[in-house]
């Protein structure tokens, strides 16, 4: 699950060539999708012409249902350009699928916290492979500091607050009380702690 | 397809230090997510449990969690499942459950896992394809292949010049993804383009995790606004919201099911050749939980046999053909006034006059109406959380003054201090009429509620209106509610003041292949068909039809089946065929569930016949409000294993 915001109408103008196909994705408009400023945008490019088809419809990442639903649009295999509103992974899918084929992406895609979980969540998981939870009475440092530290405060938190953004809370202090009221402050007195950035897919 | 479960067994030595000095151990393990839903039974959990026992440790508890990180569910579960006596809390989970699980528990937690590290954000179909969330998408110009994810350096102005026989250099496995680009470009003779491109610079700054997280929690506030769950499908309502009503034509030929309503149909109690008038009863109640049938118009019985149904196949119908006389009945005479009229007397006339829940379920109302329990509010049911239906939102507009009528008539008979009419947001034009219409009755109060599906079913009408809970298996007047449709109060306001039981109503024709959509106030047993001609017909092959709305709604194969009394609407759309494909555990049915259910499981369940398993898990809870299967990223059948699933549970002993 991720989010998309849609390109500037300038920008995604530039990139249309000849008839368009517009391919819409609904797939994760739970949690968001900018779908009033797509259906505008769709009603523009329409205005202007050069819109043969459209098709609005969930989860494009999924390929076999992807082409069934393809099958009932003809137009699109006369399209010059497949204009795609989703995320990056729904844009990668329909471009593998018409290789020979202007594939164009509508949207820029944000990453969120929690994405990963069944629910937009106020926790973030960087997945570092390596997790801190334990040292931390479950605050994560990776995600909770802006600066990832993983050995404490930087020092530079003002009132309780971040010296990178002053509207967060600091993540260290946040631990520091959480370990205090669990009984665990001793938990930090644990040797100094390195990151391992080799942990990637080590599944 | 592939595995992207999220975590890990810590290695044992790490483990031992975890442990040591610590007893007492309750463990939480989180059945994995983002893979094929192949067991419960996760290997890490047992693992540990050895490892643990191994090393002389007292576990006090185990518990097994889907979806952890579902913060809701969390607090409203896991609080409970930790024993008094567990000291540490053991979570085997990703980073998020166990962060989860350490804001809302009050005993230490720990994790006895580490997250997996994967490249970019993978889709909801467990492909090989990933997207960084990078903020400024590339893909146009790359023709479709991403420089952040596949490029091991993230490269976005071409070639590093490492790639060796067109494998990077950084893993010798992986293609190079600027040669593919080159190449899929070249297929598409846009290379040009790609030379003359100005100099791409990555923005870091795009990615404002702030305004990221300010969003999140907004979304989250306002999706547990009054209950839990639910799905915005697209409306789809503009096409009939602002059509006035017109009044359909009487039919050559009703048809009258006598079966439109919940519970047992009604026994005939006329006969072929009889002559009959509008308002006269065709069939008579045979039972508690029935209701009678009423002519729409006046003429002939010319057949009582098996008719086309929208909703079970067939049924036994009444047949009328019409003299076009339009002769009302002799027992349809107006009712003494609301004030003179004791609750009984009320009761009596909605009883008499064949008056059934009209929001499709067809529960009879005077049922309702006589709870033997105490009711201190009465909900009339103006949501309208259908999409595309704008059959009520008419009905609000256009008899304003008739559901406030029928409203108070219920809350007299029910002995209610509070009248409440609930409308969505999307209605704005309803909401302000009926306030200024109320504001000076009272005891009667307006409430604007978000569109959001399913708001109006009568479980969560009731927890955001008044903040109560039904219990499972039980009914609003359990928790001192009565809720009616908004077109039920108006049949009962009509049943009193005029006497004329429920032979017609206001029904929707829309949809994508409707040329012509419409509001209609509608005689029940007038043929589908003339409905949807008087719209201008179909106008594609290979539509689907259903009666309802595209949510709850039923997929028809005829329209040769009459108007009744629940039907709120026909609507033809898109016949979207899709392949159930593997459930891959994304969690997202239980993220809609507005009963807090868990469907994936049902579709387990169901498959294994376990029957104990679904009444275990509340399957007969399920309303079938649809959600699950409109979000299911695999598109199973969700609803229809729930109905078999039900069964199942009925014929358990």
């Amino acid at each position: 699950m991720l989010i998309t915001e849609l390109k500037s109408k300038a920008i995604i103008k530039a990139q249309l060539v000849g008839n368009v196909f517009v391919l819409v994705c609904h797939g994760c408009k739970e949690i968001h999708f900018p779908e009033q400023e797509a259906d505008a945008l769709i009603a523009e490019l329409k205005d202007s012409g050069i819109v043969t088809g459209t098709l609005v419809t969930d989860y494009i990442c999924n390929v076999e249902n992807l082409k069934l639903r393809l099958q009932k649009q003809p137009a699109i295999e006369n399209a010059d350009t497949i204009l795609v509103l989703s995320c990056g992974v729904g844009v990668q899918t329909v471009a593998e699928m018409f290789p020979a084929k202007r594939v164009c992406a509508g949207c820029d895609t944000y990453a969120l916290p929690g994405f990963q979980g069944v629910t937009p969540l106020p926790h973030n998981c960087a997945q570092c492979g390596e997790c801190f939870l334990n040292l931390t009475g479950g605050i994560c440092p990776l995600t909770a500091c802006s600066k990832g530290l993983v050995n404490g405060q930087c020092g530079g938190a003002k009132n309780g607050k971040c010296e990178v953004d002053p509207d967060m809370e600091c993540g260290w202090e946040r631990i520091q009380k959480r370990l205090e009221k669990i009984g665990r402050l001793d938990a930090l007195k644990c040797p100094v702690q390195v990151r391992n950035y080799a942990t990637d897919e080590q599944a | 397809m592939e595995n992207y479960t999220k975590y890990a067994l810590k290695n044992a030595d790490e483990l031992n230090a975890l442990l040591e000095g610590k007893d007492n151990l309750f463990v939480v393990s989180c059945n994995k997510c983002y893979k094929a839903f192949d067991t419960t039974n996760e290997p890490e959990s047992e693992e540990f449990l050895k490892l643990a026992e191994g090393l002389g440790k007292t576990v006090v508890g185990t518990a097994k969690a889907d979806f952890l990180c579902n913060q809701w569910k969390a607090q409203n579960g896991l609080k409970h499942m930790i024993p008094e006596n567990a000291e540490h809390v053991i979570v085997i989970s990703c980073g998020l459950g166990v962060q989860t699980a350490a804001a809302t528990l009050d005993v230490p937690v720990y994790t006895a896992t580490n997250s997996i590290n994967y490249t970019g954000h993978h889709g909801m179909a467990l492909t090989k394809k990933a997207c960084d969330a990078c903020a400024q998408c590339y893909l146009t110009m790359t023709g479709g292949i991403c420089p952040v994810v596949d490029c091991s350096k993230s490269l976005l102005n071409g070639q590093c010049g490492g790639a060796k026989d067109g494998k990077c250099e950084v893993c010798a496995d992986k293609d190079c993804a600027w040669e593919k680009i080159q190449q899929r470009l070249a297929q598409q003779g846009r290379l040009q383009e790609l030379t003359a491109q100005a100099v791409q610079v990555r923005d870091y700054s795009k990615v404002n995790f702030k305004v990221i997280n300010e969003y999140v929690k907004a979304i989250r506030e306002k999706r547990l606004e009054g209950w839990y769950g639910g799905v915005h499908p697209v409306e789809g309502k503009e096409p009939t919201e602002h059509k006035g009503l017109v009044r359909f034509p009487a039919p050559k030929i009703a048809v009258f099911p006598l079966s439109m309503h919940l519970g047992a149909p009604a026994n005939p109690i006329v006969a072929v050749g009889d002559h009959v008038d509008i308002g006269q009863k065709l069939g008579e109640a045979a039972g508690f939980i029935s209701a009678p049938i009423h002519s729409s118009i006046s003429g002939k019985v010319i057949a009582i046999e098996e008719r086309p149904h929208a909703t079970r196949g067939t049924c036994l119908s009444v047949v009328v053909e019409n003299d076009f006389k339009d002769t009302v009945h002799s027992s349809v005479q107006p009712n003494k006034a609301l004030e003179e009229l004791t609750a009984g007397e009320i009761i009596e006339i909605v009883k008499n006059a064949g008056i059934v829940g009209m929001g499709g379920a067809g529960f009879p109302a005077y049922v309702k109406l006589n709870p033997g329990k105490p009711i201190d509010a009465v909900l009339v049911n103006a949501c309208e959380c259908e999409p595309m239906l704008t059959a009520d939102h008419r009905v609000l507009l256009e008899f304003a003054d008739d559901i406030i009528f029928g409203l108070l008539a219920e809350m007299k008979t029910v002995n209610a201090p509070k009248g409440i009419i609930v409308i969505e947001e999307n209605k704005p034009d309803a909401i302000a009429l009926l306030r200024e219409k109320t504001a000076s009755i009272e005891g009667i109060e307006i409430l604007e509620v978000a569109t959001q599906y399913p708001q109006g079913g009568e479980k969560m009408l009731i927890k955001r209106a008044l903040g109560r809970s039904v219990p499972s298996g039980g009914l609003p007047a359990d928790v001192g509610a009565c809720v009616s449709n908004v077109s039920t109060v108006k049949a009962i306001a009509d049943a009193i003041k005029t006497g004329m039981p429920l032979v017609e109503r206001v029904t929707t024709v829309t949809g994508k292949y409707i040329p012509n959509p419409m509001n209609f106030i509608v005689r029940i047993g007038t043929p589908a068909s003339e409905l949807v001609e008087a719209c201008g017909g179909i106008s594609a092959e290979d539509v689907l039809i259903k009666a309802g709305g595209p949510m709850m709604g039923f997929p028809q194969t005829t329209l040769d089946t009459p108007i009744m009394k629940g039907s709120n609407g026909i609507i033809a759309i898109d016949n979207d065929e899709t392949e159930p494909a593997e459930c891959i555990k994304c969690g997202r049915c239980v993220d809609v569930c507005p009963m807090e259910l868990k469907p994936l499981h049902y579709f387990k369940l169901v498959g294994a016949q376990d029957w104990q398993g679904c009444k275990d898990m509340k399957i007969m809870d399920c309303m079938e409000c649809r959600c699950c299967e409109y979000i299911c990223s695999s598109k199973l059948p969700l609803v229809t294993m729930i109905k078999m699933g039900k069964n199942g549970v009925r014929g358990l002993k």
